[in-house]
């Protein structure tokens, strides 16, 4: 999914928490904002920090005073050949070819597997709004072509498309019957999307308050006691005592393991999937393929779905409401109604065209979607 | 003369005078306002009395004529207010492509379209949703503000750390522009804590406060990359048609819808933010839909937020143009809802057939003169337009923005961390502490 319906599916999990409107009622906005910046913090992490951390085995970078698609051809290829003669794990990066304060030169790479080759199409100029610039778009016609040793597997239907900022990173694996499998993006997804490192942030969060607390108000203090407790009821009193003097605290870890977790989870709607209990689970579990996450329709239904049902806790949470409506009611009115003039109106407006959606792979359109829309 | 035809002469005239002022860059017609709201309190003031069917309706179509023809200096000249700041880029590119007619069109039919989204939908709909959703949310404006906030820093994507093997060297570079957006975010903010705590702008312009500050922030950086960039403008030609569809002004009126109302509802969001979050909402990625969405967003804005304090039932106060009328005037019920609706109709009608002619002159110029030149005198018509309402203090008070209007020109980051003017300020005041920042900054 793209980052604001992660973000917001983040806020409307802290607004399922009753302290979080309690807090915001007396002005602190704390837990609000911690739900929204943990629901988009597993790709900050991936997009703003790991990949600039993470090493490469080969850079393919293009000169862009003389691109050359032969050179990103042959490059691939070696790379492909190193994976399957050393039988070891490749990382490649497909550096982009920047020609201006605002020019990329855009470049496709094709893995045809029936004639066992690797194919690069130069394609237009393009800004960095990734239009593309007028008059540019058959500037090169060649397609350069190298040979590979084996076949690569797609887990998903990477389209590796380079333009503007970065360039996408690949790995290649090899396989047990020689041929090799394409990772698109290695560095996203392999431990940040993981349900227990959002427990751990929770966790160390936690206690950064815990230490602010202690230092401002001191350790749990029990009041006097009139008469003498068994050791259960002793630690019962304690307890009590302890979950109140660190509220903020506890109250943390959960907001910040439900709203990170809420990411992972529809994360693991697409297509790639997440690594679920890093550093448990080694690998990525394939997602359900219900959605890209670029679809228009997806993300915007959970955004909305997200505002109605924060409008929903925060009404639940109105002592003596003015206004009296049901869940059912505020979903028909907020969403069902009005969803369904629109669609019987696109319907008329659309009716006897051929209305083309473009459809991206998973990983491709969160890559390039997070580029366009960041900027 | 009956009061119909008084307020259909008012409506008009408002309209007309507005439509001509929008095509001035730097001229927000909060200013004009401004000047108007002074002007009839000091007749008042002096036992003249202006009666409400003359300069209500008149200011309606104040800001339905703006909101329609401010596309011309934003596309045309390249000098935006923060609401037209996303029209820019897109509607440059047209510019260059010689479509320059047709990017400032294809906004207009946006416009055209949120008047019929305000009339059509939001009108019936607003008497019975909103104050339900204003109770509800009356007390949470302020976490909803830093919610927007936090999206808006975390959003960024660091434009640097292409190149170069993995390690803390290319770690910095990709983090130079989001630390500068970051800069920019919170020197803005300083200036928006000085501007409302102690702004050194003569008390008698007030309304006029936060104005050069703006003009600074966003045209200015504008107008001097233009200058400098020194880019050649091919010739313009205009079309008949625009290449857009039902579905697309159906989309169109989806996203932007979306943002204008954000942006006319809540506090301090303005239309630039609406247009940010509907944008990330709808993943619209077709052009002439981001261009006419934002089209709607900024129409819906503008007069969906003046359109709110009549509402009947909610009475709420946003956006420049309804804080100025307050100050003279208290709706009174359905009788003035239909009327200021009325009058959105009219204006609505008005300033879209004024749009094409004036566009078209416009381009003319350009075409005459170079772009360099233009944009030359565009900037001396803003500094003067700044320097006549606000004074030398006013001048500096743009100079400092500019300053920080250029950090993201120079450096690559966002232009609209530049919001922190605003959104910094308010949401520390609405959330309690504000207070105990400007005592910091050693303002109180």
């Amino acid at each position: 999914m793209k980052g604001f319906s992660h973000f917001m599916s983040g806020v409307a999990v802290a607004s399922f928490c009753p302290w979080s409107i309690d807090a915001a009622l007396q002005g602190n906005p704390l837990f609000f904002v911690l739900g929204g910046a943990c629901g988009i913090l597993p790709d900050t992490l991936d997009f703003k920090v790991y990949r600039f951390f993470y090493n490469h085995d080969i850079y393919i970078t293009p000169d862009p005073g003389n691109p050359d698609p032969q050179y990103i051809a042959d490059e691939m290829a070696r790379a492909m050949d190193i994976a399957v003669t050393e039988n070891r794990y490749v990382k490649v990066k497909l550096v982009s070819i920047r020609l201006g304060a605002d020019f990329w030169q855009q470049y496709v790479v094709n893995i045809d597997n029936d004639k066992k080759e690797v194919s690069v199409k130069f394609g237009p100029v393009v800004n960095t709004g990734q239009v593309p610039v007028d008059g540019t778009e058959n500037q090169y016609p060649t397609v350069a072509r190298a040979p590979m040793k084996a076949k690569l597997i797609q887990t998903y239907d990477a389209a590796l498309k380079v333009d503007i900022f970065d360039g996408p990173t690949i790995g290649l694996a090899p396989r047990k019957d020689g041929d090799f499998d394409l990772d698109f993006l290695p560095w996203h997804r392999e431990w940040s999307h993981s349900l227990t490192i959002g427990l751990f942030l929770g966790v160390l969060f936690a206690l950064l308050v815990g230490i602010i607390t202690t230092i401002q108000y001191g350790w749990v203090s029990l009041p006097p006691q009139q008469e003498v407790l068994t050791t259960w009821a002793a630690a019962k009193q304690w307890l009590a005592a302890f979950f109140t003097h660190y509220a903020i605290a506890w109250q943390s870890i959960v907001t910040i393991a439900g709203c990170y977790g809420v990411h992972v989870v529809e994360d693991q709607l697409g297509h790639m999937g997440s690594n679920i209990f890093y550093p448990f689970t080694k690998e990525r579990t394939p997602g359900l393929k219900w959605m890209h996450s670029g679809d228009g329709i997806a993300n915007f239904l959970t955004v909305w779905v997200c505002c109605l049902l924060i409008f929903w806790n925060l009404h639940r949470a109105m002592p003596d409401p003015t206004f009296h409506f049901g869940f059912v009611h505020l979903m028909m009115v907020g969403l069902v109604i009005p969803g369904a003039v629109f669609a019987a109106i696109r319907w008329l407006l659309t009716r006897g065209q051929n209305v083309q959606v473009e459809k991206g792979d998973d990983a491709d359109d969160e890559w390039n979607e997070l580029k366009a829309s960041g900027t | 003369m009956s009061g119909f035809w008084i307020v259909l002469l008012s409506v008009t005239a408002g309209t007309v005078l507005s439509s001509v002022l929008a095509c001035l860059p730097g001229l927000h017609v909060y200013n004009i306002m401004g000047a108007l709201v002074m002007g009839i309190l000091s007749l008042e003031s002096m036992g003249t009395h202006v009666p409400v069917d003359v300069y209500l309706p008149a200011m309606t179509g104040m800001i339905v004529g703006w909101a329609m023809l401010n596309t011309i200096p934003a596309v045309l000249l390249g000098t935006p207010d923060e609401s037209a700041m996303f029209t820019v880029m897109p509607g440059q590119k047209y510019l260059m492509a010689g479509r320059g007619y047709e990017g400032t069109m294809i906004t207009a039919v946006g416009g055209l379209a949120g008047a019929f989204f305000i009339i059509f939908v939001v009108a019936p709909l607003a008497p019975r949703y909103l104050p339900v959703s204003q109770e509800v949310l009356r007390g949470h404006m302020h976490w909803i503000l830093w919610v927007i906030i936090t999206f808006i820093l975390m959003s960024e994507w660091p434009k640097g750390g292409n190149r170069g093997p993995a390690g803390w060297a290319k770690f910095f570079d990709a983090w130079k522009t989001l630390l500068f957006g970051l800069a920019t975010f919170l020197l803005a903010g300083v200036l928006g804590f000085i501007l409302l705590t102690r702004s050194p702008v003569n008390h008698e312009v007030a309304f006029q406060n936060i104005m050069p500050a703006f003009v600074g922030l966003f045209a200015i950086p504008w107008c001097l990359l233009n200058i400098i960039s020194a880019a050649d403008v091919p010739p313009q030609r205009t079309t008949k048609t625009l290449g857009i569809n039902g579905d697309v002004i159906l989309r169109s009126v989806w996203s932007g819808g979306l943002g204008g109302g954000l942006a006319a509802y809540l506090p301090i969001v303005t239309g630039g933010v609406g247009g940010l979050l509907a944008g990330h909402a709808t993943a619209q990625r077709d052009e002439r839909i981001f261009i006419m969405g934002q089209g709607v967003s900024k129409f819906v804005y503008y007069v969906g937020a003046f359109m709110l304090l009549f509402v009947p039932g909610l009475n709420l106060t946003r956006g420049g143009g309804a804080w100025m009328i307050r100050a003279i005037y208290t709706p009174q019920g359905k009788a003035d809802y239909f009327m200021i609706l009325g009058c959105i109709a009219i204006a609505a009608a008005i300033s879209y057939l004024m749009i094409s002619p004036l566009a078209k002159l416009t381009l003319r110029l350009i075409d005459r003169f170079n772009y360099r030149h233009v944009s030359s005198v565009a900037m001396v018509i803003i500094v003067v337009m700044v320097f006549g309402v606000t004074g030398w203090m006013g001048l500096y008070i743009a100079l400092v923005g500019t300053g920080i209007g250029l950090i993201p020109v120079l450096f690559g980051s966002r232009r609209l961390n530049c919001l922190g003017i605003l959104l910094l300020p308010i949401a520390c005041n609405m959330s309690g502490f504000g207070e105990t920042i400007t005592g910091w900054l050693g303002l109180t």
